[in-house]
């Protein structure tokens, strides 16, 4: 499949950003979404690789991105619930002191 | 035939949604451009010829956590006031830094990507050939149930402990559980009532739909429990739903259904068959519809309940 090598691109470009969020941005929501993009760079790698032999794809990396996509749904509602639970504590949306003092 | 410029659009669009949503200079652009990147992302999956992926992102990725980070946002806003959003950031220098080194990232990647040989035999080969020995036409729902069943059996564990570990650092539930129209004294908007009415039979009918398909098209217990979640969200946001603070034996009945079941029907195999996780001869059709069955429901109740951020539900009088 010729589409294979621009998804593959596409993920590699995907990874970059999502790494690059997850370092440069210190809201923790941001950083949260940043985790979400990378997780889903990998899962397009995956299926992108799945249609590389040709058809019919390859069902495990389906199977296996299908659980993925629930695990990452729960890991990311859990992440959420983390993040209302430090904030309502806290005060604070980023684990970065402020530097104008205790908000 | 390759419809170069679909593809090329799609890929632009994933990069550039996710660079707004990684940088977009408010937080709700950002959240609102990651719901439209779970929406691209659906479409790069049909692409792919991958459609049961496009089913559970269009539903989960897109729209469930949406409806989460959204939720989440608003529980930020509303005692945090929309000025003070921003955390404090990094220096430009140092930004700058970890973009070039994203840069390089990207590019080793790529390369290695890029020219990285397939498998010999890859697993899926294998599971292809032998999906004439199940009752199943679907290879993808054939590999989750039967090849890999154990991936999913682990799966409804690492489910289950979402949830509890969300339970536990939960905050404290607070009385404003459906919109505020659902409070004495406001009335709620005239088209909501007739909307869910409308609403609610088909979303049921399409869960039990994906459901039944999921053996021979498209489909499955994964599908369909994340329509039945949106079901769960709608009648939580419209007040048909109120979250409480304890759960009924019912409901935590139907949160561990799916694991007790699987593992009783994986039990079941080791009887008969000798091994865990495989079905007795001639039954493996009626059980795993039945795993299935259980499992969209535990999926629905947990993800549903994720969302409220409540330990269960009870009707609205």
């Amino acid at each position: 499949m010729e589409q294979v090598p621009l998804y593959v691109l596409t993920a590699a470009g995907l990874f970059a950003i999502g790494v690059y969020g997850l370092l440069v941005q210190t809201h923790l929501l941001r950083r949260i979404l940043a985790v979400n993009v990378i997780g889903n760079a990998v899962f397009l790698l995956l299926v992108a690789w799945a249609v590389r032999d040709g058809r019919p794809p390859d069902p495990v990396p389906h199977a296996m991105v299908l659980t993925g996509i629930v695990i990452a749904v729960s890991a990311t509602a859990f992440a959420l619930a983390l993040l209302r639970r430090y904030y309502r504590d806290t005060g604070r949306v980023s684990l970065e002191d402020r530097e104008d003092g205790p908000g | 035939m390759m419809v170069w410029w679909l593809d090329g659009l799609l890929a632009l669009g994933l990069l550039w949604l996710a660079w707004q949503a990684v940088t977009a200079p408010r937080l709700f652009r950002s959240v609102v451009m990651f719901i439209v990147f779970g929406l691209f992302m659906s479409l790069c999956w049909a692409r792919l010829a991958a459609p049961d992926l496009a089913l559970a992102e269009a539903a989960i990725g897109a729209g469930l956590t949406g409806a989460l980070l959204l939720s989440a946002y608003r529980a930020l806003l509303v005692r945090h006031g929309a000025g003070r959003e921003e955390a404090p950031g990094i220096a430009p220098a140092l930004a700058r830094a970890i973009a070039v080194g994203s840069g390089v990232l990207f590019a080793v990647l790529a390369g290695i990507l890029l020219t990285l040989p397939g498998a010999e035999a890859p697993a899926g080969r294998e599971a292809l050939a032998r999906m004439e020995e199940l009752a199943l036409d679907n290879p993808v729902t054939g590999v989750l149930l039967v090849f890999r069943a154990y991936d999913t059996l682990m799966e409804m564990g690492v489910l289950l402990l979402a949830l509890l570990g969300a339970r536990v650092v939960a905050e404290p539930l607070r009385a404003a559980g459906p919109g505020p129209w659902r409070r004495p004294g406001l009335s709620e908007p005239v088209l909501v009532a007739p909307l869910v009415a409308l609403l609610v039979p088909l979303i049921v009918l399409v869960a039990g739909y994906l459901l039944w398909a999921g053996t021979t098209a498209p489909g499955g217990a994964f599908q369909a429990g994340a329509v039945l979640a949106a079901l769960g969200v709608l009648l939580r946001l419209t007040g048909r739903l109120r979250p409480t603070l304890t759960n009924s034996l019912y409901e935590r009945a139907v949160l561990v259904l799916g694991l007790a079941v699987f593992t009783a029907a994986g039990a079941l195999g080791l009887g008969t068959e000798g091994y865990m996780l495989s079905y007795p001869a001639g039954w493996s059709y009626p059980l795993i519809l039945v795993v299935e069955t259980t499992l969209m429901l535990s999926i629905a109740l947990t993800l549903a309940l994720l969302f409220s951020g409540s330990n269960g539900f009870r009707g609205a009088r």
